[in-house]
């Protein structure tokens, strides 16, 4: 039996249902369970609930074999993980927003841009490219207020549909990447387990789009 | 309290082993230093650390810890033993470049970032096989790796073999992208395709290069690949696999090994041969090795070479619970004085453990 992280919360609904099409239905619902772990029906996995931010650790310290994890949390955390196969589902885009038109406060020209992120290393590494002095800032959540109370001038966040940026007045300046839910393989168990890898792997690629 | 866990606390990622652990740990190691010794191999001690300036110029720097000298020279701790052992033996080898065995035990310390429970301290047993040119070498260096398991009590373990020239090969002008080469290293086809697409590559070899991460298996994914148009390096990379399996299936030493063509390398070092042991109960690679025909270049010489090393705590991790126990030890108390001094000795020199302390109540 393979032990695979599933992250709770926005994902798990979408990731129940996909892993039901693909012939691995939980033994319970997985969004509304108050279990940590789920045998599928059939046997063959033990689903592991986790907190999104907490997935891939599980998967790379080797306690799970195998997750699901959203793209963003993966540009995030850069885990050391083997990621074979996008999962289709969550679909959403990083992005660097703000409001439409850049205001720069105060009377230096050389003043850092600020940017506010629940995904600071993402912004970072991002920012660091343009080779212009910038300060990031890790929020936690509603992010959107941080760029229109002018604590940053950008944020980086996810969006779907981009409703919660129109409504607060901000607009996407940049795309950084496309995201969505990706399996993800812990190294030494993709190998020492090949064929349970493989066939699940198998599998889950006949689900996706399907 | 602030104070006391400066004062207690190591940085995060340093080993600290104690107790029946560090006992099995210890174990292995002697076990693993019996199978090197059986296969003629003489123990090497080197620096533990090197001025900066031998450290080679490439990713792997970004690992090292570095320190400075009164005199203000900039040093590396070893972070690798392969580099620090052909730097010791590449004078002898200028004086008689003639075939060398030689195995170690020692740390290696790496950088981590934190919060993934990394360690950035590692004990490691290995070898390195001076002037050992050809697939037999190859064969023998996999052998010796598995008896090196074996000896350690690990059962269940697989070792994976690739090719440095395999991956390259494929991607030619290619092969120093940063983005493709770790969207390979991450078997991300999806990854893969759209990077190898942005470098404008021929649609053939994205197609290969995408259908790359499949290539783990038996013996198979190597014939799998026979028929296929490939770059002259990649297929007399997949030629040498080949040649390598056939010896080893001759010889009736197939068992237990997964060949992956997809495999990224390491070390820039490298040259042929690689490979990685695994077990299903440790999430990381219990250890590893491979070829290295370029490593002596720069100082002038022409040495192939074959080595590897293991990681002992992740060996402990990997072997059962019950290894390297001797017989119960006879308490004698210190309060006996000259008496037990004597019985002390008596039951040492009869070959007898002892555990000479205070009485218990």
């Amino acid at each position: 039996m393979l032990r695979l992280a599933i992250p709770t919360g926005r994902v798990a609904k979408q990731a129940e249902a996909f892993l039901g099409r693909a012939g691995y239905c939980p033994a319970e619902p997985l969004a509304e369970t108050r279990k940590l772990t789920v045998p599928s029906r059939c046997g063959r996995l033990e689903y592991l609930l986790v907190k999104p931010v907490d997935a891939p650790l599980y998967v790379e310290q080797g306690v799970a074999e195998c997750g699901i994890s959203g793209k963003d949390t993966l540009m995030e955390l850069a885990p050391d993980l083997l990621e074979p196969l996008d999962l289709g589902f969550a679909r959403c885009r990083m992005v660097v927003a703000g409001k439409p038109e850049l205001e720069r406060k105060g009377d230096n020209l050389l003043s850092p841009v600020r940017v506010a992120s629940k995904y600071p290393a993402v912004a970072q590494r991002h920012f660091a490219k343009k080779g212009a002095p910038y300060t990031v800032f890790k929020l936690s959540g509603s992010v959107e207020i941080g760029a229109v109370l002018g604590l940053s001038h950008f944020i980086v966040d996810i969006v779907e549909t981009g409703t919660t940026l129109r409504e607060n007045g901000l607009v996407v300046h940049e795309e950084i990447a496309e995201c969505s839910a990706r399996l993800v393989v812990n190294r030494a168990a993709y190998y020492a387990r090949l064929e349970e890898v493989r066939a699940l792997l198998d599998n889950l690629k006949a689900a996706v789009g399907s | 309290m602030g104070a006391d866990s400066r004062i207690l606390a190591f940085p995060p990622g340093t080993e600290l082993v104690f107790g029946p652990q560090a006992t099995r740990r210890q174990h292995i190691s002697e076990q693993l230093a019996l199978v090197m010794r059986g296969w003629g191999f003489t123990e090497i001690m080197v620096p533990a650390f090197d001025g900066r300036e031998s450290a080679p110029d490439d990713a792997e720097e970004g690992s090292l810890y570095q320190l400075t000298d009164r005199e203000g020279r900039t040093l590396m701790l070893r972070a690798d033993f392969t580099r620090f052992v052909a730097k010791a033996l590449a004078a002898e080898l200028r004086r008689d470049n003639r075939q060398i065995r030689a195995c170690y035990e020692g740390k290696i310390f790496r950088f981590q970032p934190g919060g993934h429970g990394h360690r950035v301290e590692q004990s490691q047993r290995g070898l390195e096989w001076i002037n050992a040119p050809g697939r037999v070498y190859d064969a023998a260096a996999l052998l010796m790796a598995r008896e090196c398991l074996a000896a350690a009590g690990i059962q269940q373990s697989v070792i994976v073999v690739g090719h440095a020239g395999f991956v390259n090969g494929v991607l030619g002008e290619a092969a120093g992208e940063r983005r493709l080469l770790e969207a390979l290293d991450h078997k991300n086809p999806t990854r893969i395709r759209e990077v190898a697409m942005r470098l404008g590559m021929p649609a053939g070899t994205v197609s290969l290069l995408e259908s790359l991460p499949m290539f783990t298996g038996g013996p198979e994914v190597l014939s799998r690949l026979a028929s296929a148009p490939l770059p002259d390096a990649a297929r007399a990379a997949l030629d040498e696999l080949a040649e390598l399996q056939a010896l080893l299936a001759a010889a009736g030493l197939n068992e237990g090994l997964l060949y992956d063509l997809g495999e990224v390398r390491r070390f820039r070092y490298y040259s042929g041969l690689m490979f990685k042991a695994y077990h299903p109960r440790v999430g990381e690679e219990l250890g590893g090795g491979g070829r290295y025909d370029r490593l002596f270049d720069r100082y002038g010489l022409s040495v192939p070479a074959v080595g590897f090393g293991f990681d002992l705590a992740r060996l402990a991790e990997a072997a059962p619970r019950d290894g390297g126990n001797g017989p119960a030890p006879t308490r004698v108390a210190a309060g006996g004085g000259a008496v037990a001094l004597r019985k002390a000795i008596e039951l040492r020199a009869a070959g007898r453990p002892v555990l000479l302390g205070e009485e218990e109540a």
